[in-house]
């Protein structure tokens, strides 16, 4: 009985020779791992520098709207202005003829 | 059902707001100054954010177009006095109507030839739009505003807003408070 298992003990403690190509395979694994890790954060760096590039266009972007609509804005306000003093001193001489002064 | 086609044909019409004719543009080339302002609904809104209201001129010309949805001038000018004919406001007058539309002032001057027409249009008993036509040997203004705005409004702008004030117009609140003086 107690041969039994000193036998298995001995089997299983035995030295085994590793399988061809080991040594190529755990190499392998390392470089693939090393690689996906790379690869990854090259991804993770292209998704952080699209991000920014994206945020600073639409700052941009949104910027120039603000200042073509300002000059739209000023424009329409002083094209306003002229109709209004135009009208205003048209209105303000009939109003003299009519009051007949 | 006679009165709902009479009404169907009348009513958009009734809607419609005056055109600036093309022929007006034509006298561009021919005037030696010309003012062409156009200004749609939107263009009066966006006009309208950059008037401040902490300025009191401002913010009451801000009041005046808050129920504009159009402003349109044409001013020409012309070097010698054949510059326009009668005809070429005809189109734009041709369009002033009864019954949406009445001539509330109408004045002539045979020494200047002077003339001044005033129209508004009424609907519901309010202002809805107000057409001015200004001839003048040498000068022809046509002015077409569309909402609710009263001619006195535009006129009391004088003295305001750059706008100037020509001598002997008694503004509006003055002659009223005249009125309670006496």
């Amino acid at each position: 009985m107690m041969d039994d298992f000193e036998s298995q003990l001995r089997k299983a403690m035995a030295r085994e020779e590793p399988s061809p190509f080991f040594e190529a395979r755990v190499l392998g694994a390392v470089k693939r791992q090393a690689r996906e890790r790379q690869a990854s954060a090259r991804l993770w760096w292209a998704s952080a520098v699209a991000a920014l590039l994206l945020v600073v266009t639409g700052a941009a972007w949104q910027h120039q709207r603000a200042v073509r609509e300002e000059a739209a804005g000023k424009e329409a306000k002083a094209r306003l202005e002229l109709a209004l003093k135009i009208t205003s001193v048209k209105l303000q001489r009939i109003s003299m003829k009519v009051e007949g002064i | 059902m006679r009165l709902a086609i009479v009404l169907l044909a009348v009513l958009p019409l009734a809607a419609q707001d005056i055109k600036m004719p093309a022929n007006l543009d034509k006298l561009a080339a021919k005037a030696s100054e010309v003012v062409d302002v156009s200004l749609d609904g939107a263009l009066l809104q966006l006009a309208s954010r950059f008037l401040s209201e902490k300025d009191p001129d401002e913010a009451n010309v801000k009041r005046l177009i808050a129920g504009l949805k159009g402003v349109y001038v044409k001013s020409f000018e012309f070097e010698d006095r054949d510059g326009y004919k009668e005809s070429d406001v005809e189109e734009f007058r041709a369009q002033l109507r009864a019954p949406a539309w009445s001539r509330i002032v109408g004045t002539r001057s045979k020494k200047n030839g002077d003339n001044s027409e005033v129209y508004v249009k009424t609907e519901g008993g309010q202002i809805s739009g107000l057409a001015i036509i200004v001839t003048e040997p040498k000068e022809l203004t046509v002015v077409s505003i569309v909402g609710s705005i009263r001619p006195e409004d535009i006129r009391d702008l004088g003295g305001h807003l750059g706008i100037p004030k020509l001598d002997n117009v008694v503004p509006k609140s003055d002659k009223k408070d005249k009125k309670e003086d006496n």
